[in-house]
């Protein structure tokens, strides 16, 4: 049911596969709603292979032409079919000065949560604390499995994994200091797009 | 008094108040939608009170804690007594380094100890990334907002500081002026070998420090630099974990009303491996600068709970009128009429306390449930205890307070002195009550007056 954009999963009463599959369902309805309303792009992909065409396109939407993904092996295996289209930055070789050069960064994102439309990131599972930030453009893939439905119920999840660095992001960088009028994309992204997968 | 001259100046900066009116008033609103769909608002703030209240009565237990865990993590804990010791330990950090570039983002603390000035002395420029404290420290000028340092300056003021420092073409787009202050700041960022940041909370059980933001300068100044120094007030230890949810969810809704900010960064010590993402090093400051000291007591005890949402200053009828600048302190509005003089002493801030209609307005939208007003009236007993042993301005006072004694124990010569009062159209001692406001005209006669004359029989008919 791959569709890009405002994503709608269906109805969760009407799903015939039990209560499990409906109760996640729901969280991945009010995620979605809780990611548009912060400023997020989301489309919603079934399997590696249409994530990988909804990657293309957004890079290419974006005119991007410097990508750098992190060293999650799902990541890795979404950018290699793109090399031929983009430049694909090595992050084992990634200076600052390329880093700061690279037009988007590809992380995945180990939770996110439904309450507030937020991504978290551990350190201890990814390398993609910079990724997610110094790009202008940060594509996060998340699995529909690990939506909590709460702040609280996030914050026990990374407890458990006592990564050095913990980064939860609601949307693109934002800022309200002139004015107190909104601008997107002050220090970090100005787009955030999250690649909902779900499984096949 | 200063503040009383700082204060009819701002009255008098009708550009000053436009701005004032319209962020204050923009952040009512903001936070009132924001609470308006938590069902459990009040019980949160309650809950998030007594976290405060019990960490603060076993303070040094949890700092300890706190230290050792962070520690255990790998990253360095000083303690700071004051603000020149804090300003060393971070200086000599810097020097030690051979860091000749500092990145900061928002920290009230790092202001609170004039951080950036005692860095210049020894040589070390500190660039402010916060987008409004930028702005602040291109004008040379000091936060008037906790939570939004520039709100005082209109973006006409903003443009023509860039057009001079940055050298960009005069724009009122603020998206252009953010992309200006961002192509500027980047360039430091990719230089900085050293990032100081505040932070919101400290978590006792495993060490963790949490940055909250907007921008994502703070990220920035904790992912990039090789050292990362962290200035928290001790205030800002919590005891466990799981107790940050419950401030997540007052923070930003008191804050900005938002539901959240746009990053929280959680930081527990240093990088594991040298592959790792993020500064070798990590040192946190613990500042006390003052604050052992409250909490001697209950009353100024509240005064810790604090976790710097603003939310007071905007609701605030005296900050609303007169911005932050006329408190003459880093800390402005009913937080900072409590904070400062407790923190700096009486001595030059004992006007503060004053500093308010005693309306309330403050408890009513704090997130912890602070009774400001009650800190407010304790510290003017202070104050006035003060004067009472230094010996300025108590004869007047003695005199006033002697004259009324006397005359309100004696019917007839209350009957005297108000008789007069009423034919002179005068009230002496409330000239800086009158002095802006209409006297309710006097009845010609008093009730005792008009009793005698006959009212008591046509009540007895």
């Amino acid at each position: 049911m791959g569709s890009t954009g405002s994503a709608d999963p269906g109805p969760a009463t009407e799903d015939p596969q039990g209560p499990r599959k409906s109760f996640r369902a729901a969280l991945v309805s009010s995620f979605t709603e809780r990611l548009a309303a912060v400023g997020a792009q989301c489309s919603v992909v079934s399997g590696e292979a249409e994530a990988a065409g909804a990657l293309a396109g957004i890079l290419s939407g974006a005119g991007a032409r410097r990508v750098a993904g992190s060293d999650a092996p799902l990541v890795q295996r979404l950018l290699q079919p793109l090399r031929d289209r983009f430049q694909i930055a090595d992050l084992e070789r990634l200076s600052r000065d390329d880093l700061f050069a690279c037009d988007v960064g590809v992380t995945t994102a180990q939770w996110g949560i439904a309450e507030t439309g937020t991504l978290v990131l551990e350190s201890a599972r990814e390398r993609s604390r910079l990724l997610s930030l110094v790009p202008p453009i940060h594509v996060a893939v998340l699995s529909t499995r690990c939506i909590c439905g709460s702040l609280g119920d996030a914050l026990d999840r990374v407890r458990q994994a006592a990564s050095h660095a913990i980064t939860f992001i609601t949307g693109p960088s934002r800022t309200s200091d002139i004015e107190l009028t909104l601008v997107v994309g002050v220090h970090g992204p100005q787009t955030v797009h999250v690649l909902l997968l779900e499984d096949v | 008094m200063s503040f009383d001259r700082e204060a009819r100046a701002a009255l008098a900066d009708g550009q000053l108040r436009g701005a004032l009116r319209h962020a204050t008033t923009l952040f009512g609103e903001r936070r009132r939608a924001a609470i308006a769909d938590v069902p459990d608002w009040e019980d949160a703030r309650d809950r998030a009170r007594a976290i405060k209240d019990e960490t603060l009565l076993h303070l040094d237990q949890f700092l300890e804690q706190f230290a050792a865990n962070a520690e255990r993590a790998g990253a360095r804990v000083h303690w700071a007594r004051d603000a020149a010791q804090a300003c060393d330990i971070i200086a000599g950090i810097a020097e030690q380094r051979g860091a000749r570039s500092v990145v900061k983002s928002k920290s009230m603390a790092s202001e609170e100890i004039r951080l950036n000035a005692a860095l210049a002395a020894r040589g070390i420029a500190a660039v402010e990334t916060d987008l409004g404290e930028y702005i602040i420290q291109l004008a040379g000028e000091e936060p008037s907002h906790i939570v939004v340092p520039a709100i005082h300056k209109t973006k006409g003021q903003i443009a023509a500081l860039f057009a001079e420092k940055l050298g960009m073409e005069p724009s009122d787009d603020v998206t252009k002026l953010a992309a200006a202050a961002r192509r500027a700041l980047r360039r430091r960022f990719a230089e900085a070998d050293l990032g100081v940041s505040g932070v919101n909370f400290a978590v006792a059980e495993t060490g963790t420090i949490l940055i909250l933001e907007n921008e994502g300068n703070a990220r920035l100044t904790t992912s990039l630099p090789r050292t990362h120094v962290a200035l928290m007030g001790i205030e800002k230890v919590i005891p466990r974990f799981a107790d940050l949810e419950v401030f997540l969810r007052l923070l930003p809704r008191s804050g900005t009303g938002q539901a959240l900010t746009a990053y929280q960064s959680l930081l527990t010590g240093t990088k594991r491996q040298p592959a790792d993402e993020g500064p070798e090093e990590l040192h946190i400051v613990l500042l006390d600068n003052g604050r052992s000291r409250m909490l001697a007591s209950p009353v100024t005890r509240q005064t810790l709970a604090c976790i710097r949402c603003g939310a007071c200053l905007n609701a605030c009828p005296v900050y609303r009128q007169i911005g932050g600048h006329a408190y003459g302190s880093v800390y402005p509005g009913p937080i900072g009429a409590v904070l400062t003089p407790q923190l700096l002493g009486m001595g030059e801030s004992s006007a503060l306390p004053y500093a308010s209609s005693l309306c309330g307005a403050c408890r009513d939208v704090c997130p912890v449930k602070i009774d400001i007003p009650a800190v407010l009236l304790h510290l003017r007993a202070q104050a006035v205890a003060r004067r009472g042993s230094t010996g300025t301005r108590t004869l007047l006072e003695r005199l006033a307070f002697a004259s009324y004694a006397a005359v309100m124990a004696r019917p007839r010569l209350f009957e005297w002195v108000m008789r007069c009062a009423r034919r002179l159209h005068l009230m002496p001692p409330l000239g800086a009550w009158t002095k802006w406001r209409d006297l309710r005209p006097l009845a010609p006669r008093s009730f005792r007056e008009e009793w005698r004359r006959g009212l008591c029989d046509e009540g007895a008919e």
